[in-house]
């Protein structure tokens, strides 16, 4: 059931009704119900690894709890018999156990994970090795397909496990509860990723009907079907004709706009997509973090993953970005840098390894390719370098007497980072790292202006024709507007709230109005998948 | 806490910390200060801080931090 299809209102009208109607204390099974019924509609033979991964996560868990309940109330028993040294001996041993536990908990849940994700791309190097060889031997593989949100629920019980073990969390007692958690039904396909101490709380708490959720909500679901509905499934045309293989024509602006249109595409593919989870789950009360803030409103590429995709940054943040820093040998390593080379080479160790780390692993997290392995490297190579260089980028500023408050240099860090990301956005999306490497090249040699201009009307034969671009024109300035409002703290909603009945309703019905309309509907519509769907 | 003030001027000057109460809520300090910040806290105090205590309330303000630093090292 694809998050931008009728069936999918249809489902989450059936799933509220029931929400508000049952008795609160009963409420979070009707999420369950609604979770696992939608996840057996994307196929009825990958229950049982979710099943599997929340059954052998909740356990994991209550076993961690049960050896730290035992441990702190033995100690507590023995009261002052023992002393403050055995004390702290005694929580050790209890400690060690857990991160036992912890570590092989994860390693499974994470072997699973690269099972699916991964099998395929060893199987069929070690075929071409074979082949290399001219070895007759091939292993069998059939590619089979992921379960659904199989990333997203993975990493969010990983999470769990890990503020379990730290002590941070106690682990869920009830294992329905737990299954909510895991399999929550709008996140499941492309996230927000959330932590058991903020969701899972919220999940399992009864809430009361507020018409404000509601029509929040709904028009958070609104936004999310515009921007997908009508922009990035109209865009995806130009971006799927230039990043074609066999696409010959390899100018600067003929891949410029099939950069700008594929970036058109996936923020508001994966950003709609998200709108429309949020807005669902607003409608029920649940309040799912936030995702994506204005980032192509970036003024350098950290400030980018900041903004973008924002849930996976905190993950990363949480679980790999500060526990190696923050490690015996990295900050081993980082002093004694700092002692003999100064205090900003302390810095540079761990700023150059954490970030490798962290971007190599969202690299891959989309998919064991050298596509991501590269793209992720190249943005942890600009945000090592950024923090690396930055004493000499502030002497630079100020030799050059350069204002770094300015709006105007603002303007020039945001037009340098987008041109940061559009060389990003070639190493994915190109058919051959080969065509990547033409096509970067291709964006600093030849321009036609005359093609982005539409002067010559070859702009319109890329999927997407005259009438077609003046309503993705108007759509993205709309687009582009809500940003700039956002990014100077407008909060949207509350402020069409405060304005008088006639403008609401002429702006959420025109909306509607120009969603129905203009939204893609075609061919593609029921095979509209999400393209974070896949990850 | 002037100690500390002192440890936050050195990496961020251009932060008012003593009245700032939202330094990781509203992401006026990014992660490489954090780490930065803790790594010269660990240094001033000998203290070890660990990834468990990357909480936003231990480091929005300066009260936080001090907070943070004095219940490491009672139980040390």
């Amino acid at each position: 059931m694809a998050l931008s299809s009728f069936s999918f209102l249809a489902f989450l009208a059936i799933v509220v009704l029931a929400y508000y109607v049952v008795p609160k204390k009963v409420q979070w099974v009707v999420l369950l119900i609604a979770s696992y019924a939608f996840y057996l509609f994307s196929g009825i033979e990958h229950v049982v690894y979710i099943i599997g991964t929340t059954l052998i996560t909740y356990g994991a868990g209550r076993w961690m709890q049960k050896i730290r309940d035992k441990g702190q109330a033995a100690i507590d028993a023995a009261g002052d018999s023992l002393t403050k040294d055995q004390k702290r001996e005694a929580k050790k041993a209890a400690a060690k156990r857990i991160h036992v536990i912890q570590v092989l908990t994860v390693l499974f849940n994470l072997c699973v994970l690269a099972y699916f994700k991964y099998l395929g791309f060893f199987v069929e190097n070690i075929n071409r090795v074979f082949a290399l060889f001219h070895w007759d031997a091939s292993i069998p593989f059939v590619n089979v397909l992921a379960p659904l949100g199989l990333s997203y629920y993975t990493f969010n019980s990983i999470g769990y496990l890990i503020d379990v073990g730290r002590g941070k969390i106690a682990a869920e007692k009830n294992v329905g509860k737990f299954a909510l958690f895991v399999s929550f039904f709008p996140s499941i396909i492309q996230g927000p990723l959330f932590r058991y101490g903020d969701v899972g709380n919220q999940l399992k708490s009864p809430h009361k009907f507020e018409y404000n959720n509601l029509k929040f909500g709904a028009q958070l679901m609104l936004w999310g079907f515009f921007k997908k509905l009508v922009i990035a499934d109209r865009v995806a045309a130009i971006a799927r004709t230039v990043f074609a293989a066999g696409f010959s024509n390899y100018t600067g602006s003929h891949i410029f706009f099939g950069v700008l249109a594929y970036s058109f595409q996936i923020y508001c593919d994966f950003g709609g997509g998200i709108d429309i989870t949020r807005g669902a789950a607003q409608m029920l009360g649940i309040d799912l973090p936030v995702n994506f803030e204005q980032p192509f409103f970036a003024t350098s590429m950290g400030d980018f993953w900041r903004r973008w995709h924002m849930s996976l940054g905190a993950w990363m943040r949480e679980f790999v970005f500060y526990p190696i820093m923050l490690s015996k040998p990295v900050t081993a390593v980082s002093k004694s840098f700092r002692k003999r080379f100064g205090s900003h080479a302390g810095k540079i160790v761990p700023s150059v390894a954490a970030p490798l780390v962290v971007f190599f692993l969202i690299g891959i997290w989309h998919g064991l390719s050298w596509r991501y392995i590269i793209n992720g490297l190249y943005n942890a190579l600009l945000i090592s370098s950024s923090v690396a260089l930055q004493p000499l980028y502030n002497k630079l500023a100020e030799k050059l007497h350069i204002n770094t408050q300015a709006f105007s240099f603002r303007v020039f860090q945001m037009i340098r980072t987008f041109g940061l990301l559009c060389i990003s956005r070639i190493i994915v999306k190109a058919p051959s790292i080969r065509d990547a490497l033409k096509m970067i090249k291709a964006l600093f040699t030849s321009w036609d202006l005359d093609f982005i201009f539409g002067l010559d009307g070859t702009i319109f034969t890329y999927g997407v024709g005259e009438k077609e671009m003046f309503i993705l024109f108007i759509a993205i300035l709309v687009l582009i507007v809500v940003g700039v409002l956002r990014e100077s703290g407008m909060k949207m909603r509350e402020t069409i709230a405060k304005q008088n009945i006639l403008y609401r309703w002429a702006l959420v019905l025109g909306l509607l109005v120009f969603v129905l309309v203009f939204g893609i509907y075609g061919p593609e519509y029921d095979a509209s998948a999400f393209i974070y769907g896949q990850f | 806490m002037e100690k500390i003030l002192e440890i936050l001027k050195s990496i961020r000057s251009d932060i008012d910390f003593e009245n700032e109460t939202k330094l990781i809520d509203d992401g006026i300090l990014d992660s490489f200060d954090i780490v930065s910040i803790v790594a010269e806290l660990c240094d001033a105090y000998d203290i070890t801080i660990t990834a468990e205590d990357m909480e936003p309330e231990n480091f929005n303000s300066v009260q936080a931090m001090l907070a943070l630093v004095e219940r490491i090292m009672d139980e040390a």
